[in-house]
């Protein structure tokens, strides 16, 4: 084995933090992004078509873009953000970008199942819009919006091991340099096992969060 | 007081027009229940959502308590709303909420304090029967459960009018009936104004004092429900009647009828109010050279007020039966000679 678990722990590390900031900002941005796919569509809460379009449109654009071009396409904005295209924090930005509108979606879907029944009660009571969307779509959503999340984070923990192969650290670099390049098989099985548990444990963690959420 | 005029609902729906209300003009009175019953499609939730302006009336107006709804602001529109409360046939209950979040949403909504919220709802379950249900959630109660924290919930923000929309056809006849009760006993406490949107007459005959009939989008009948169900005029009217009445003569005694060699004669008797305690048939016997045969018979009783429909056989000479007849007239009683193929 080429590495030593220093190495290992500090790309852990890396993971984690590519992982952690990435899922915050792409939630900060993909959370008002989903609820407006939501509340603007036709016959929805503020229904309003031309910003439904953009929005729709936008999300699609970078749904389609496979994450590895998405990667290298974004550099110069990550030069603007960052300051530099190499490193953990330079990897967020594309991660963001790649994660942000899925969680908006994600998030969309989430919403949708809410029953509508529900809303028309809500608005029966006289509710303003944002009281609908705090009081009634995001509690009434909730563990599956917990549920899309998790699925949302377990793209990103894939996905931050492709961005670390273009210079952003991490479990999948030293899977690539080490495991890959140079045939060091006990690595990449190391690093295909973390990554295993990683992925098993988000898992378990969201369903046991979104059963206890839903109660029984 | 709730009050259509003209009014009217198309929706638009992939390119199609569907006229749902096609000038609706109606009163419903201050501290009534009134009912609106129609087959599927008549225009029911419609015309009962415009009361709370769910639905935007394509035109006409709808007034509530003297306010005409459509020419106020969508602000203004919802503090109205804290004046109508709504139940509904699926309960629309928040499942991640307890029963006693639930209840005290509207007043959530309308930043009430902590503690005014907690007797408030405390007194509400009470009203309604389940106040050691408040930790519960709704998906651990029954559906007439449900709807008494749908209509706890409707009332929290204290309305004058409260809007059903078939808020009993998703349960059980029995279950019906108690919710049926709750919503009397709350139009009789609070004197709060009901409407009811309803398929099934049962739900008319039980609790309401007015009743509408609406068809494509049209009242058809209106009156009370003592008089729609005494003497409905239109067809459908007719068919609701009958469907809970029971006055259609069953088709075996329409078979003896049709027998009949010209001896004897059918009526249909109605009695309505005291004189369906009055000894008529006997008297009948008694005064006049006729036999009398019963048929058929039901009797029920309307807001009150005994209500009852005899078929009867008169055996006996024309002369004698025309007698026993206008006996009958003098009396107030109506009667109508039954043939083999009308009803
Ligand atoms: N949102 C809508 N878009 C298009 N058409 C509608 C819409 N809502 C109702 N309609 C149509 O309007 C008519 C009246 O519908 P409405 O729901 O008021 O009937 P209803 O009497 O309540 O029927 P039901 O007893 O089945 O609930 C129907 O023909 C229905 O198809
Ligand atoms: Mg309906």
């Amino acid at each position: 084995m080429l590495v030593n678990s220093e190495q290992i722990i500090s790309a852990l590390i890396e993971t984690v933090q590519m992982v952690a900031f990435s899922l915050l900002f792409s939630t900060i941005l993909g959370l008002p992004l989903g609820i407006l796919l939501v509340v603007t569509r036709k016959g929805h809460l503020l229904q309003n078509l031309p910003v439904f379009n953009v929005l729709n449109g936008i999300v699609n654009i970078f749904r389609s873009v496979p994450f590895i071009i998405l990667l290298v396409a974004m550099i110069p904005v990550t030069r603007l953000i960052v300051g530099t295209s190499i490193g953990t924090a330079a990897a967020v930005v594309p991660l963001v970008f790649y994660a942000g509108p899925y969680i908006a979606r994600l998030i969309e879907n989430s919403l949708l199942e809410v029953d509508p029944g529900v809303i028309e009660a809500a608005e029966a009571m006289g509710a303003t819009p944002w009281q609908i969307i705090s009081k009634f779509l995001i509690p009434e959503a909730l563990s599956s919006l917990v549920l899309a999340l998790t699925i949302a984070t377990i793209g990103l923990v894939g996905a931050s091991a492709m961005a670390g192969a273009v210079g952003g650290g991490g479990i999948g670099d030293l899977a690539i340099t080490y495991g890959y390049q140079r045939f060091d098989t006990v690595t990449m099985m190391i690093t295909v096992g973390i990554l295993i548990v990683i992925v098993q444990g988000l898992q378990s963690f969201g369903n046991i969060a979104a059963k206890k959420i839903r109660r029984r | 007081m709730i009050e259509f005029q003209n009014l009217k609902k198309v929706y638009e729906s992939g390119g199609q027009q569907v006229a749902a209300l096609n000038g609706i003009d109606l009163k419903i009175n201050k501290g009534e229940i009134f009912g609106v019953i129609g087959f599927s499609g008549a225009g029911k939730s419609s015309l009962i959502r415009c009361v709370n302006l769910l639905e935007r009336p394509t035109s006409g107006s709808v007034i509530v308590d003297g306010h005409d709804l459509t020419s106020m602001s969508v602000k203004e529109v919802r503090g109205i709303k804290k004046n109508i409360g709504m139940v509904f046939q699926h309960f629309n209950l928040l499942n991640s909420k307890t029963v006693f979040a639930n209840v005290a949403m509207p007043l959530t909504l309308a930043k009430v304090s902590k503690d005014a919220i907690k007797k408030r709802v405390q007194e509400l379950l009470e009203f309604v029967g389940l106040a050691d249900k408040a930790d519960y959630y709704p998906d651990q109660l029954s559906g007439g459960q449900k709807q008494r924290i749908g209509i706890a919930r409707a009332l929290a923000t204290q309305p004058s009018i409260l809007l059903c929309d078939e808020a009993t056809s998703a349960l059980d006849p029995q279950t019906t009936s108690s919710i049926l009760q709750l919503l009397k006993k709350i139009n009789k406490e609070y004197n709060i104004t009901i409407l009811i949107i309803t398929h099934e007459m049962a739900v008319i005959r039980e609790i309401c004092d007015r009743v509408a009939v609406i068809e494509s989008g049209k009242i058809i009948e209106e009156g009370t429900v003592f008089n729609v169900f005494s003497s409905p005029k239109t067809e459908t009217a007719k068919n609701f009647v009958s469907s809970v009445m029971n006055d259609q003569i069953p088709d075996s005694i329409k078979n003896i009828i049709q027998k009949h060699d010209g001896m004897q004669k059918v009526y249909r008797i109605n009695f309505v109010g005291s004189t369906a305690g009055q000894p008529l048939l006997s008297e009948l016997a008694k005064q006049f050279e006729i036999h009398i045969n019963v048929l058929f018979g039901t009797i029920t009783e309307l807001q009150g007020t005994p209500f009852g429909n005899l078929i009867v056989e008169f055996q006996g000479s024309d002369k004698e039966i025309i007698r026993a007849l206008t006996y009958i007239n003098q009396k107030k009683i109506s009667i109508k000679e039954v043939t083999a193929h009308a009803s």
